[in-house]
């Protein structure tokens, strides 16, 4: 009831790998988020989109498995962006310093837009 | 800063709100839910409010996985203490393990992270970042008990405060 509220699904759009995270960003988060990252790079994604839906819970664990894509993002010279979040966890990105790493948009329709000039 | 998570007030009444958690992941969104529902009743703006949930998320979580161990049958006390300019949160284990002290001033970097096998070591971080006022002790019995405080109408008070207020 409470452990794992996270629907993780790929699409694709304007040659955007779009992952679409809807529910908590915990610990539970994790073999589904790495399943996803690992999918969308064998499949040659170069640009990709983590599309957060507003409000929803991401904690510690959920920051450093998103830490653990950042890495594998330089790793594989993609580009990676976030959408979706609230004010909170964008502020959240930036104190942590993922914002230094990953390009924060409000939303998708943003998000694509700066990816297609990117 | 008051020395004991108990301490009253002795110019406003208190009200205290006791939650007692079964130390399951999961369980600590309804400790936040409660925590930030409380918060909005007492006039916090909603950034507060938020940063309120994650501080006490992560002091729960802390709480569930270090302090009881996942240990099912031990609880996670949760106290949401009402002033009249502040609220009071702590959290409490009952102390299968004890804090690494090293851990509660640790400043994490994100270029470490990349390069260590375990990324964690956040949640402490964070709720040192996004509460006014944040103690951590050591109960006799080797409990841990975290006591957050965030203040009504303050803008910029203590560590923190000053990213949260905005």
């Amino acid at each position: 009831m409470l452990e794992d509220e996270l629907n993780v699904s790929i699409r694709e759009r304007d040659q955007v790998a779009i992952i679409d995270l809807m529910g908590d960003v915990t610990t539970f988060a994790e073999e589904k988020i790495n399943t996803a990252y690992t999918k969308v790079t064998e499949i040659g994604a170069k640009k990709i989109l983590l599309n957060f839906r507003q409000n929803d819970y991401i904690n510690s664990a959920g920051i450093a498995i998103l830490i653990g894509v950042v890495t594998e993002v330089n790793r594989n010279s993609q580009r990676l962006a976030v959408s979706g979040l609230s004010q909170h966890f964008q502020r959240i990105f930036r104190m942590v310093g993922l914002s230094q790493y990953i390009d924060i948009y409000q939303d998708e329709e943003e998000a694509l837009h700066g990816l297609a000039s990117a | 800063m008051t020395s004991s998570p108990n301490a009253s007030d002795d110019t406003s009444p208190e009200r205290v709100i006791e939650l007692r958690l079964p130390s399951r992941l999961g369980y600590e969104k309804i400790a936040m839910d409660a925590a930030g529902a409380l918060a909005r009743r007492m006039g916090f703006q909603a950034d507060r409010v938020d940063a309120l949930r994650t501080a006490l998320a992560e002091a729960v979580t802390n709480a569930i996985e270090h302090g009881n161990q996942h240990d099912d049958a031990m609880k996670v006390l949760v106290m949401l203490t009402v002033r009249q300019d502040e609220l009071v949160v702590s959290v409490a284990d009952q102390g299968r393990k004890v804090l690494d002290q090293d851990k509660l001033t640790l400043t994490p970097s994100i270029e470490e992270s990349f390069i260590k096998a375990d990324r964690g070591g956040w949640g402490i971080w964070l709720i040192r970042e996004l509460v006014d006022e944040v103690e951590f002790t050591t109960g006799p019995g080797g409990s841990n008990h975290v006591r957050m405080v965030i203040h009504l109408d303050k803008v910029t008070d203590g560590r923190g405060a000053g990213n949260v207020g905005r």
